[in-house]
């Protein structure tokens, strides 16, 4: 199923310049309806609030680790369909196991492209 | 009855003692006296280093500051280039809009297809600088990852300060032959220490412990 261009989307990182490039991106793409948290906890707090269709979530923030909300997702009953997207500095392999052990969705190393932020979101929604 | 066993090293000095004549206590004294000097002389050779120790610790948060400078200028220049690439985005959305119009009515009007054709190009070279302006826009997520460098910097900063500071208080005392009261601040300061090793120590408590030591 093709990425709905209405859906509403969760940008997650403590960082405003890495919140800004990724709406950018999302927005070029064709995305509109964006939202955005500065941690996990944030973003938990605001997924509860509302519906959302997909979530674009840094590693390494405070307060809540991108990894930890990742797994409070996935193990809330209401939450855990939605599919979630690691944009990270951290390429080790250990932690890509732990991501993908905690249930992404897929995996974009910084620094990225568009090209590829496009092309794991259309894996995603294949 | 069994005798006692004696090493080799006991031995050793039991027989130096006979040669010299010397009572094993008063032996025992004379070099408990040598380790005493020895533990003083150390000491004092460790306390020379508390002013270099210091110069270094009331340096470590300018330092520290330096670094969130940089991190936070970093982010405002990226920001401001952001703000232009999205103005220079808004006016090619806008730019499109216009020339497909353009376009459209100069079809209608029956106008040479050359002219048709060079607004078609235009459209593609505004494309082009569309993908250029995502490329710079995604080459700025430089300032995230400088952003985090510097994090690791100012966190191991501040545990070289937190080392730095609890030699201060080791040797100060010392130093500075302070009286039991002082010894009592030391040991709560080294709790204060202790305590908010994997948090941000708190500057009030970095300027009290090195003014108590008599740094300022």
């Amino acid at each position: 199923m093709p990425a709905d261009p209405n859906m509403k989307i969760l940008v997650v990182d403590d960082m405003s310049t890495m919140r800004r490039i990724v709406k950018n991106i999302l927005k070029q793409l064709g995305f509109n309806n964006l939202e955005e948290a500065e941690n996990g906890q944030d973003a938990l707090t605001k997924l509860h609030a509302d519906t959302y269709g997909f979530v674009v979530s840094d590693w390494n923030m405070p307060v809540m680790m991108g990894i930890d909300m990742l797994r409070a997702i996935r193990a809330d009953e209401k939450l855990k369909k939605i599919p979630v997207l690691m944009v990270t500095a951290e390429a080790q392999k250990e932690n890509l196991m732990e991501a993908v052990q905690a249930g992404v969705s897929n995996y974009v190393v910084k620094p990225f492209t568009a090209e590829t932020m496009q092309d794991k979101i259309n894996k995603i929604f294949k | 009855m069994a005798q006692p066993r004696v090493t080799p090293k006991a031995q050793e000095a039991l027989d130096e003692d006979e040669q010299t004549g010397k009572a094993p206590d008063a032996k025992l004294y004379e070099e408990l006296g040598e380790l005493a000097r020895f533990i003083d002389t150390t000491m004092k050779t460790l306390s020379e280093f508390s002013a270099p120790v210091n110069a270094s610790t009331e340096q470590l948060p300018q330092a520290q500051t330096h670094l969130l400078n940089l991190k936070t200028q970093t982010e405002q220049g990226t920001h401001r280039v952001m703000l232009e690439v999205e103005a220079i985005q808004e006016n090619h959305v806008q730019a499109n809009k216009m020339l497909k119009d353009i376009a459209q009515a100069l079809q209608h009007a029956s106008v040479d297809p050359g002219l048709i054709q060079q607004m078609h190009a235009l459209g593609q070279t505004l494309g082009q600088n569309d993908k250029r302006l995502l490329d710079i826009m995604t080459a700025l997520s430089f300032q995230d990852l400088v952003a985090q460098s510097v994090n690791k910097l100012v966190t191991i900063l501040d545990e070289v300060e937190h080392r730095l500071l609890q030699l201060v208080v080791v040797f100060g005392p010392y130093q500075k032959q302070a009286a039991k009261t002082d010894q009592s601040k030391a040991s709560e300061m080294l709790k204060q220490l202790e305590a908010t090793k994997n948090t941000s120590m708190d500057q009030d408590l970095a300027d009290e412990i090195l003014k108590q030591f008599g740094f300022n």
